[in-house]
C-alpha cells in the first residue's frame, strides 16, 4: 500500500507525495507525457535523443550532473514508448537541490549546438551496443513493425534508423521541447523522508513561475484487429535459432490486464511454468523459454519467445508452442496452478515496493494513467482472477490470427 | 523577492549512514545467525552461504561448483526437478543458487507467512540433493547454448580474456565457463563437489527483512538442525597470479565496435591504501561525472558509456577500466585514457573536483543502505571477509579523509606506466 497525498499547481503540474520517514533519502520523481509513440514516423528516436540532451544544460544552469552529484544525489532518465521519466535519489537535507535542477530545466534548457552534435554520437553507439553490435539485439526492430502497422508503437524507442538520429536539428529539438516539456504535461513525484507541507512550499517556489504550454492532446492512429497470422523469416549470423511470437492484448491500465498477466506467468515466467516442464524439460526442443508482456499504455504485446536446441526446426518448435497455447484456450486451469501464479504476483509486487524510488515511479505510472489510486488495486485485481477468466482472456489473445511470428534463423 | 535561479540552494554534507545494526546468534548446531530486521514491507530474504565457490574446483573441472549449485533445485531423494520448482513457486518463493569465486549460496526470497514451507525444502536441497542424469544433461545443453551466444558478444569476449590474463587460466579468479571444460564435466564431478563442498559443511545464515523472533524459531528449527560436520581439511594448494602483461587484439570481422579492458591486479579491502585508491578511482572513472566519461563520452562522443573499477575479492582485487567504443576510434580512445592517467599523475585534483566525489560517494554510500537487502549484503562483505565491525560506520570519514596529493599519489604508484594490461576485442 503506497500512501500519497496530491495537489496541482496553478500551471498544472501535478504533485504526488509519499511520506516515509524511515529513510535518510528522498526520491524525486518526474514523468512527461512523452514517448516514442509521440514521434513523427520521419524523426523516430526523437524522444530518447531528447532524453540525453535534457542533462546537457538548462537555461541558467550550465551542467545538470555535477551540482546533484555535488550535493551527494543521483540520478537517471529512461524513455518508453509511452513516457519519458527522470528520477533523483539525493540525501533529503538536500532536497531542494533537485527542485533547482528539475524546474530550471522544465522552464527551459540551453539549446547548446555542441550539446546536440556529441549527444548524436552517443545515441549512435548505444544503437550500436545495444541493437547492432549484440547477437539478436534488433529483435525488436524487426518484431515491432510487423506486431503493428498503424500504431506508432511500430519503431523501437532507439528509433527505426540511424539516419533520423544524425538528421535531427535545433530546430526540431526547440519544437519538442516546448510541445511536450510543459507543467501541464508532467507529474512530480516526491517521496521519502519529507512532508508534503515542504513539498508545496518547494513546488511554489520553483515550479509554479512556469508558465503552461498549449495542453497536448494525444491522437494517434489506432492499430486495426489483426485478422491474420504474420510471419516473417529472418536470416543472421547468430549461434542458434530463435523464435518471438507477439498477440495483441490490453493495455496496462485495463482491466483484463492482470488477468493477461497470469496467464503468461501460468504458460512461461518460472520453471514450474508450462512452456518450460513441456517444451524445454520433456520435450527438449528449446534452451530457454519463456513469456511476458510488453506492459504499455495502450495495447500491448504478450510475448512468447525462446532459442532452439540443435537438430531442432523452426516450424517444429512454432507449433510446439501453440500446442501449448492451444490447450490453455481449450481447457480450464486447475485452481491450485492459478493460486500458485497468484502467490508469485502477489510476493512480486510485495517486493516492488520495498525501494523508496519504484514506489515513486509506480505512484507517477499510475497518476499518468489517469487514477494514481490504480497503483493500489493491483493486489485486488490479482486475486479477483478466475479460471474463467483466465480462459476467456486466452481466447481472446491467443488466436493464431492474432499472431505476429519472427523466425530468428541462423545462417548455415 | 525575484528568485534567482542562476544560484544553487544551500546544502549539507553527508556524513552519517543510519545504518540498522547486524545482530549476531549461533543456530542450534552452531552455524552463526546473521539478522538484519527492517520492519516494513512483508518480505523477507534468507541466504545460507558457504565456502563452495569455484576456488575449491579442481583444476581440470572448471565449472563443477556452477554446477553444483545449480543442480541443487534438479533433484533430491524424494523430489524431481519439477516438484522442486513447483514447491518454490507455489509460495511465490523466488530461489536463487549463486557461485561466485569463493562463495556460494542458496538465497530465497518470500513472504514471511510462507516461510514455514520454505524452510523445510532449504534444508533438504542441503541434504539430500541428487545429481540426475537427465537434469544435468539439460544444465549442459542450456549452459553451452548461453556460452555460444555470450561468445558472439565482443563484451564478453573481452572481459573472459581480461582476468584470464591477469590471472592465469591455472587460477581460480582466471578461469571463466569454457565451452571444452563445460562439456567434459559429468554428473558425478558435480555431485562429488557437493559432497566435498556443501553437503555437512559448514555455513552460516543472513536473514533480512521483515523477520521477529517466529522467523527467526523457525530458522532455527530447520536450519540449525542441518548435521554440520568438521570443515572440509583436504589442502587446497594455494595458486600463484601470473600475469600476462602483453597487449591483446581479438579481431572481430564485421563488428561495429571494439571493447576494451585495460587494468591490473590490486589488493584486499583491508589494505591501508584501499579508500585512497576508492576515491582515486572514482575521480578517473567511477561515475557518471568521471574524467573518462566526460572526455570520451561527453566530449568525444566515442562510446555510450566508459568506466573503471575496483573489484576486490577474498584473496586478490583487480582494477578495470571497460569500454565498448565506435571501431574507429579504439585507439584513440585507449590514447585519451594514458592522458587522463598521466594527468591524474602530474596533477593534483582540484579542490572543487575532490569535493564533488567525496560528496557523491558519501550520497551514494547512504543511498545504497535503503533495503534490508542492501544493508545484508554489505555486512555480508565485512563479516565472511573478516573485516573490522567499523568498516561500514567509518567507511564515509575515511573517504572525506583522503586528500588531493593521495589521489595524485595512488596514480603514481597503482597506474604507472606498463603496469596495465590491454585486451581489446573488435578491431583497432
Amino acid at each position: 500500500m503506497i500512501q500519497y497525498n496530491q495537489f496541482v499547481l496553478d500551471n498544472g503540474l501535478k504533485v504526488f507525495v509519499h511520506e516515509d520517514a524511515s529513510t535518510p533519502m528522498a526520491a524525486v520523481n518526474i514523468l512527461y507525457n512523452v514517448g516514442s509513440r509521440d514521434e513523427d514516423p520521419a524523426r523516430t528516436g526523437f524522444a530518447h535523443l531528447f532524453e540525453h540532451l535534457m542533462f546537457g544544460g538548462s537555461k541558467h544552469i550550465p551542467s545538470y550532473d555535477e551540482p546533484l552529484q555535488r550535493v551527494g544525489g543521483e540520478n537517471n532518465a529512461f524513455t518508453s514508448p509511452d513516457i519519458t521519466n527522470y528520477y533523483i535519489t539525493l540525501p533529503t537535507a538536500n532536497l531542494e537541490t533537485a527542485f533547482w535542477l528539475e524546474s530550471d530545466r522544465m522552464l527551459s534548457l540551453s539549446f547548446d549546438q555542441n550539446v546536440l552534435d556529441v549527444q548524436q554520437k552517443v545515441v549512435i553507439e548505444e544503437f550500436n551496443q545495444r541493437y547492432l553490435n549484440q547477437p539478436y539485439g534488433d529483435v525488436w526492430l524487426k518484431l515491432r513493425p510487423l506486431a503493428y502497422q498503424q500504431h506508432p508503437y511500430r519503431w523501437a524507442t532507439i528509433g527505426k534508423d540511424i539516419s533520423h538520429i544524425e538528421n535531427a536539428t535545433l530546430d526540431d529539438v526547440k519544437a519538442f521541447f516546448f510541445k511536450y516539456y510543459l507543467p501541464n504535461n508532467a507529474i512530480l513525484v516526491v517521496a521519502g523522508n519529507v512532508t508534503t507541507e515542504q513539498v508545496k512550499q518547494l513546488c511554489k517556489k520553483w515550479f509554479e513561475p512556469i508558465p503552461a504550454g498549449n495542453e497536448y492532446i494525444r491522437s494517434l492512429p489506432a492499430e486495426p484487429r489483426q485478422t491474420q497470422a504474420r510471419l516473417k523469416d529472418h536470416l543472421a549470423d547468430v549461434p542458434l535459432n530463435a523464435i518471438y511470437k507477439a498477440y495483441h492484448m490490453p493495455g496496462r491500465f485495463d482491466t483484463d490486464f492482470q488477468t493477461a498477466d497470469l496467464l503468461s506467468d501460468l504458460l512461461g515466467r518460472s520453471k514450474s511454468s508450462r512452456l518450460y516442464q513441456q517444451l524445454l524439460k520433456e520435450q527438449q526442443l528449446f534452451s530457454n523459454i519463456g513469456s511476458y508482456l510488453t506492459a504499455s499504455v495502450e495495447p500491448g504485446l504478450f510475448m512468447v519467445q525462446g532459442n532452439l536446441n540443435e537438430g531442432v526446426t523452426l516450424e517444429q518448435a512454432d507449433a510446439a508452442i501453440n500446442a501449448v497455447l492451444q490447450e490453455v484456450t481449450d481447457q480450464l486451469v486447475p485452481e491450485n496452478e492459478l493460486i500458485k501464479v497468484k502467490n508469485q504476483a502477489e510476493s512480486t509486487l510485495a517486493f516492488s515496493e520495498v525501494e523508496l524510488l519504484n514506489r515513486a515511479m509506480n505512484l507517477a505510472f499510475a497518476a499518468n494513467a489517469g487514477d494514481p489510486d490504480l497503483v493500489n488495486q493491483e493486489a485486488a485485481k490479482i486475486q479477483a482472477v478466475t479460471p474463467d477468466s483466465i480462459q476467456e482472456i486466452a481466447r481472446q489473445i491467443l488466436r493464431p490470427d492474432n499472431s505476429s511470428t519472427l523466425y530468428y534463423r541462423r545462417r548455415a | 523577492m525575484l528568485l534567482d535561479r542562476t544560484q544553487a540552494p544551500d546544502y549539507q554534507l553527508v556524513n552519517d549512514a543510519r545504518l540498522v545494526a547486524v545482530k549476531t546468534q549461533k543456530l542450534d548446531n552452531g552455524a552463526p545467525l546473521y539478522l538484519i530486521a527492517f520492519d516494513q514491507q512483508p518480505v523477507m530474504r534468507v541466504e545460507v552461504n558457504f565456502d563452495a565457490g569455484s576456488w575449491f574446483e579442481p583444476d581440470d573441472q572448471a565449472g563443477a561448483a556452477f554446477f553444483a549449485w545449480k543442480m541443487l533445485s534438479e533433484g533430491t531423494r524424494s523430489r524431481t526437478s519439477a516438484q522442486i520448482s513447483e514447491a518454490f513457486d507455489q509460495y511465490g518463493a523466488f530461489l536463487e543458487l549463486n557461485n561466485g569465486f569463493d562463495r556460494g549460496s542458496l538465497v530465497v526470497y518470500c513472504q514471511p507467512k510462507h516461510l514455514h514451507k520454505v524452510l523445510p525444502l532449504l534444508a533438504e536441497l542441503l541434504t539430500e540433493a541428487v545429481y540426475p542424469e537427465k537434469e544435468f544433461d539439460d544444465l549442459k545443453t542450456m549452459t553451452l547454448q548461453n556460452l555460444k551466444v555470450n561468445f558472439e558478444k565482443t563484451s564478453h569476449v573481452a572481459s573472459v580474456r581480461f582476468r584470464e590474463k591477469l590471472f592465469s587460466r591455472a587460477h581460480p579468479y582466471g578461469r571463466s565457463q569454457q565451452p571444452d571444460s563445460v562439456a567434459r564435466l559429468t554428473p558425478a564431478d558435480a555431485q562429488h563437489f557437493y559432497e566435498r563442498r556443501i553437503q555437512l559443511q559448514p555455513f552460516r545464515v543472513l536473514l533480512a527483512g521483515q523477520v521477529g523472533i517466529t522467523e527467526v524459531a523457525l530458522v532455527n528449527q530447520y536450519l540449525g538442525a542441518l548435521p554440520v560436520g568438521p570443515p572440509g581439511t583436504e589442502a587446497m594448494p594455494t595458486p600463484t597470479i601470473t600475469t600476462d602483461p602483453t597487449p591483446e587484439l581479438i579481431e572481430k570481422a564485421g563488428s561495429l565496435q571494439s571493447s576494451i579492458r585495460m587494468g591490473r591486479t590490486l589488493f584486499k579491502r583491508n589494505h591501508p591504501d584501499f579508500h585512497k585508491v576508492l576515491v582515486m578511482n572514482e575521480v578517473f572513472g567511477g561515475y557518471f561525472g568521471s574524467r573518462l566519461m566526460k572526455n570520451i563520452r561527453e566530449q568525444k562522443g566515442y562510446t555510450y558509456g566508459i568506466s573503471s573499477n575496483v573489484g576486490a575479492f577474498r584473496e586478490a582485487g583487480q582494477f578495470m577500466i571497460g569500454t565498448d567504443v565506435k571501431r574507429e576510434f579504439t585507439q584513440q580512445t585507449i590514447d585519451e585514457i594514458w592522458k587522463e592517467i598521466r594527468l591524474l599523475q602530474t596533477e593534483p585534483v582540484g579542490d572543487d573536483e575532490l569535493m564533488t566525489v567525496k560528496n557523491y560517494m558519501a550520497g551514494e554510500f547512504v543511498g545504497s543502505l535503503n533495503t534490508p537487502f542492501e544493508i545484508a549484503d554489505r555486512y555480508k562483505l565485512i563479516l565472511l571477509d573478516g573485516l573490522p565491525a567499523d568498516f561500514l560506520s567509518h567507511y564515509i570519514a575515511r573517504i572525506r579523509a583522503v586528500t588531493a596529493s593521495d589521489v595524485q599519489q595512488m596514480a603514481q604508484t597503482y597506474l604507472a606506466e606498463g603496469s596495465l594490461i590491454e585486451v581489446v576485442v573488435g578491431s583497432k
